[in-house]
């Protein structure tokens, strides 16, 4: 006894309990709830099995039945299309913005940290400030695209089946935007000056130094911020409820909604699993490649 | 200095742009009921009300943010006494085991809230963690937002320098001793912002709140909000002023700790 306790004083002892509580948590509160979704999902769950132990299995009937779904293929284009689109802008808007800031002008850092405002909120509040300003008739978005010409009748952005996934998509460029250029920020301080400067001392433009300095060396920092954005953007959730809740008729549904909706209001439990488990091996997988990437950049 | 001063014009013009949503937040909730819905719509309220009292009442908002402060409250308090000597060890021993722990944590962080509240919801419910439904979402959250604040943490202990530690320990204090007074006292700037931002990230928790707490007067702000937008809404003086009493603090918050913020998010992120 007298042992143990000084080993948890003064040895490795002391690690270990740090560690093992930490590590126990997330094991029953996150591990645990993962291997029981994918239990479930070759389970039958419903209203009537919920609370039983004991449910039927069906194998992988849960998996046919998801994926022979009408909405399935919708829905997933729906998802790649929110990914995809939402990546791209933020990495655009974000590189573009951290060049911009990167610039020598009075206070550039302390108006670049006021774009982190938009990060910090929550989600819900966005997305119910942005139904305001995407809103059809009395929109503030439409009267600024009217008075500018460029459009004439208004868009009807949160009930128009073709365009309400853009919708969502323009509120969560807006909420991604400060974080792919606060990281890119920190990459651009990263690369010495004297690069720039002989670069132009030997006569390169801007251009160029941009293609062949700016990029190059920013490489790493455009992967993490990449799959980072990938992963961020599959835990989106608050802005679909707050904006469209994945309608007019799943026009504007992706997979980490439509999950939920299949769990929480068809109650059609077993499906909701199936949709998660498929998704969550896919930002594991994301997570996966990132992780290892970060690690090799640092040991090489 | 003419092309400086260029840059700052241009500079507030984006930044004015990128905000505007949150300004016409604000002036919606100053409008009166019919300018809201003027044509063309009025940049600057003509005749502010001030409604802060009225929604504040007639939605029960004491009720719905004293419920989203003990949630968020609860979260924090766990994930500090829990990830902070985890992200301890992590910063100070490297070896094939810690690896494991450091890459299972990362993998953790991960996972949607929206993708996990399925399993969560069935096995809370079997448990019968559902009958206190705060504890439930506070449970959830916390090993939500965990691994976030262990990899932040982690990032200002490995800033301590390791000789002090030693140190502390050749003068003969314990493990314990030397961890509490010397190590965190040291990284108390990494800790506090990142419990900050844990704190709201909690604050503005939803898809947990949503799914597990069905009674009303348990649930916090973010679900209030949703359920008083409902499908048809058209009462958005009221929704801009919920959102602006909700969020003003949050946005206080962030401006007096902007500088610590940025600084300690980009060193955890970047590793």
């Amino acid at each position: 006894m007298l042992k143990f306790t000084n080993t948890f004083r003064d040895g490795i002892g002391f690690d270990t309990v740090l560690v093992v509580m930490a590590l126990g948590y997330l094991v029953v509160f996150s591990a645990y709830p993962l291997a029981y979704n994918l239990l479930m999902s070759f389970q039958s769950v419903d209203l009537f099995t919920l609370t039983s132990f004991d449910r039927p299995f069906v194998g992988l009937d849960n998996y046919r039945e998801v994926l022979s779904r009408p909405e399935t293929a919708m829905i997933f284009w729906n998802t790649v299309k929110f990914v995809g689109l939402s990546v791209l802008a933020q990495l655009c808007v974000g590189f573009a913005l951290a060049l911009f800031f990167q610039l020598d002008f009075p206070a550039a850092t302390w108006l670049r940290g006021l774009f982190l405002a938009g990060w910090i909120m929550p989600a819900l509040v966005v997305g119910a400030v942005w139904s305001w300003v995407l809103a059809g008739d009395f929109g503030v978005l439409n009267h600024m695209l009217r008075q500018i010409g460029v459009i004439r009748e208004n868009i009807f952005w949160l009930s128009d089946p073709d365009v309400a996934l853009y919708s969502v998509i323009i509120a969560n460029i807006w909420l991604g935007v400060p974080f792919n250029m606060i990281l890119l920020s920190v990459g651009l301080a990263g690369i010495p000056k004297d690069v720039y400067e002989a670069a132009s001392m030997d006569g390169a433009g801007r251009v160029q130094q941009f293609f062949t300095i700016t990029l190059p060396m920013m490489r790493a920092q455009l992967g993490a911020v990449i799959s980072l954005g990938v992963i961020f953007t599959l835990q989106q959730f608050d802005l679909f409820a707050a904006l469209t809740q994945g309608g007019p008729s799943n026009a504007s549904n992706v997979f980490q909604y439509w999950s939920w909706q299949l769990a929480f209001q068809n109650y059609e439990i077993g499906l909701g699993s199936v949709v998660s488990v498929l998704m969550i091996g896919f930002v594991i997988a994301v997570a996966f490649i990132y992780v290892r990437s970060t690690r090799y950049e640092q040991e090489s | 200095m003419l092309r400086k001063y260029g840059l700052l014009a241009i500079a507030l013009g984006i930044v004015a742009l990128y905000l505007f949503p949150l300004y016409w937040m604000y002036v919606t909730a100053l409008k009166s009921g019919t300018e809201i819905f003027a044509n063309p719509p009025t940049l600057w309220p003509h005749d502010p009300q001030i409604r802060i009292v009225e929604v504040w009442n007639r939605l029960r908002m004491d009720v719905y943010l004293r419920n989203s402060f003990l949630i968020a409250g609860g979260v924090t308090v766990i994930v500090a006494a829990l990830g902070t000597g985890c992200a301890y060890v992590l910063a100070r021993i490297r070896n094939r085991w810690m690896d494991a722990v450091l890459f299972a944590v990362l993998m953790m962080q991960v996972l949607p809230s929206s993708l996990m509240i399925t399993p969560i919801f069935v096995a809370f419910n079997q448990m019968g963690l559902l009958d206190t439904p705060r504890l439930a979402v506070v449970l959830a959250q916390a090993a939500k937002v965990l691994p976030l604040y262990i990899v932040l943490v982690r990032a200002s202990f490995l800033q301590v320098p390791r000789e002090l530690e030693e140190a502390a320990l050749v003068d003969g204090n314990s493990r314990i001793g030397a961890f509490i007074s010397i190590i965190v006292p040291l990284a108390r700037n990494g800790i506090m912002v990142s419990s900050v931002l844990i704190f709201l990230q909690s604050f503005g928790e939803y898809v947990y709140s949503r799914s597990l707490i069905s009674e009303r007067a348990l649930q916090p702000a973010t679900v209030g909000l949703q359920s008083f937008m409902g499908p048809n809404s058209s009462d958005w003086a009221g929704v801009m002023t919920y959102s602006a009493i909700y969020i003003t603090p949050i946005l206080i918050v962030f401006v007096l700790l902007q500088r610590k913020i940025v600084s300690g998010l980009t060193s955890g992120a970047l590793k």
